[in-house]
C-alpha cells in the first residue's frame, strides 16, 4: 500500500544499522577511556522504556475499541502471567473479535 | 566462583553451550520473528527491507517503531533518533562487559557484541559473576537468538503476504502488543512510573500540536530526565 523509493528505505535502514551496532560497541570504547556514572545509567534506563511507551501511547488513544482492548489484554498478561506470547495471541485475538 | 582462576578466552566449545543454553528463549524469538515479519508485509515493507533489518539491526524493539514510522515519505531523522534512545542501553551493556572482553583481540571483542541483545548479556553477565570466562557463552547465545530472529522473519514475510486482511485477523495490533509486552513484560517498576506517565503525557502534547514523528523523541528525553531529576530527590532524601 506505501510505495517507497528503494534508495531511500536503503538509506534509513543503513542509518539504523549503523546506529544499533555502535550503541553495542560503543560501551568498550567508551570504558577503555572514562567510566559511565550512575546518573548517566539512570537517564538511559529510563529513556529506553519511555521511548516505547511514546511509541505505543498514540496508538492506543487514536485507536479503535479493538485496538485499545488488544492493549488491555496483552498489557494484563504480561504483567500478572508473565507470559509474552500468550498476550500477544490474546491481543490479536480480541482485537480479532472485537471487530467480528 | 568454582573456576575464576582461568583465563578469558573464545571458542568452539564455549559457543556451544551458549547456543544451548539458549535454545528455549530462541523457539520464542523466531515467533517474535515471525510476528515481525507479517508486521513488516502489512505495513508494506519490500521482503528485502524486512530482511536486512532483521538479519543486520537485529533488534525487536527498534524494528518495530521503525515499522511504526514507516511512511510513503520515511522520516528518517525520527527514525534514526529513535533507533538511539532505544539501543543506548546497549552501550551501557558493553561497557559492562569491558573487563570481560578486554583480554581478548579487538576483533573478536567487536564482532561478539555485534549479536549482544538484552538476553543473552543478562544471561551471560551471570555467569560471568558465577566464574565464567569464556565469551563464547556469550557469543552463542546471541548466534542462537540472530538465526532464530531471521528464521521467524523469513517465515513471517512468506505467509503473512496471504493474508488479504489483516484486520479482522487482529494482525494490525501484533506491533501494539509487542511494544506493550517488551515494556511491561518485565514487571514494571515503580521508579519507572512516574517517568512513563511523562513520556505518555508529552508525546500525546507532541504528537498533536508538533510537527510530524516528534512524539517519540519528545516522550523518549522526557522519561530520561523526569528519571534523573526524580532520583536525585530520592538520593537526597535517604541522605537526611
Amino acid at each position: 500500500m506505501i510505495g517507497t523509493l528503494i534508495p531511500q528505505s536503503l538509506l534509513a535502514i543503513g542509518i539504523m544499522i549503523a546506529i544499533t551496532y555502535f550503541s553495542r560497541a560503543s560501551g568498550l570504547l567508551i570504558m577503555s577511556r572514562i567510566p559511565i556514572g550512575p546518573k548517566v545509567k539512570r537517564f538511559v534506563d529510563a529513556m529506553s522504556s519511555s521511548v516505547l511507551i511514546a511509541v505505543i501511547t498514540p496508538m492506543i488513544i487514536h485507536g479503535d475499541g479493538g485496538a485499545r482492548l488488544a492493549a488491555l489484554v496483552a498489557g494484563g498478561v504480561a504483567i500478572f502471567l508473565r507470559s509474552p506470547l500468550l498476550a500477544i495471541a490474546l491481543g490479536m485475538a480480541v482485537a480479532a473479535l472485537w471487530r467480528y | 566462583m568454582t573456576h575464576s582462576k582461568e583465563p578469558t578466552r573464545l571458542n568452539v566449545s564455549g559457543t556451544l553451550r551458549g547456543v544451548r543454553r539458549m535454545l528455549p528463549l530462541a523457539a520464542f524469538t523466531v515467533a517474535f520473528g515471525l510476528a515481525f515479519g507479517v508486521a513488516a508485509v502489512h505495513q508494506g515493507l519490500s521482503q528485502w527491507e524486512a530482511m536486512l533489518m532483521s538479519t543486520l539491526m537485529f533488534s525487536a524493539p527498534s524494528q518495530f517503531a521503525a515499522l511504526d514510522l514507516w511512511d510513503a515519505e520515511l522520516p528518517i531523522l525520527a527514525m534514526a533518533i529513535t533507533t538511539l534512545a532505544i539501543h543506548t542501553r546497549h552501550t551501557l551493556m558493553s561497557a559492562a562487559l569491558y573487563p570481560w572482553l578486554q583480554p581478548l583481540p579487538r576483533w573478536q571483542q567487536f564482532t561478539t557484541v555485534g549479536v549482544l541483545t538484552d538476553s543473552n548479556w543478562a544471561m551471560a553477565i551471570s555467569e560471568y559473576h558465577r566464574g565464567e570466562r569464556n565469551v563464547g557463552f556469550l557469543l552463542g547465545g546471541g548466534l542462537a537468538l540472530w538465526v532464530a530472529w531471521v528464521l521467524g522473519t523469513g517465515i513471517g514475510l512468506f505467509f503473512g503476504g496471504g493474508i488479504t486482511e489483516p484486520e479482522r485477523y487482529g494482525l494490525d495490533v501484533i506491533m501494539l502488543c509487542f511494544l506493550l509486552v517488551i515494556t511491561v513484560g518485565s514487571g514494571p517498576r515503580r521508579e519507572l512510573y512516574l517517568s512513563w506517565a511523562a513520556a505518555a503525557a508529552s508525546a500525546m502534547v507532541a504528537y498533536w500540536f508538533l510537527p510530524p514523528y516528534l512524539h517519540v523523541v519528545v516522550g523518549a528525553l522526557t522519561g530520561g530526565l523526569v528519571a534523573t531529576a526524580h532520583f536525585r530527590d530520592a538520593d537526597t532524601e535517604e541522605k537526611q
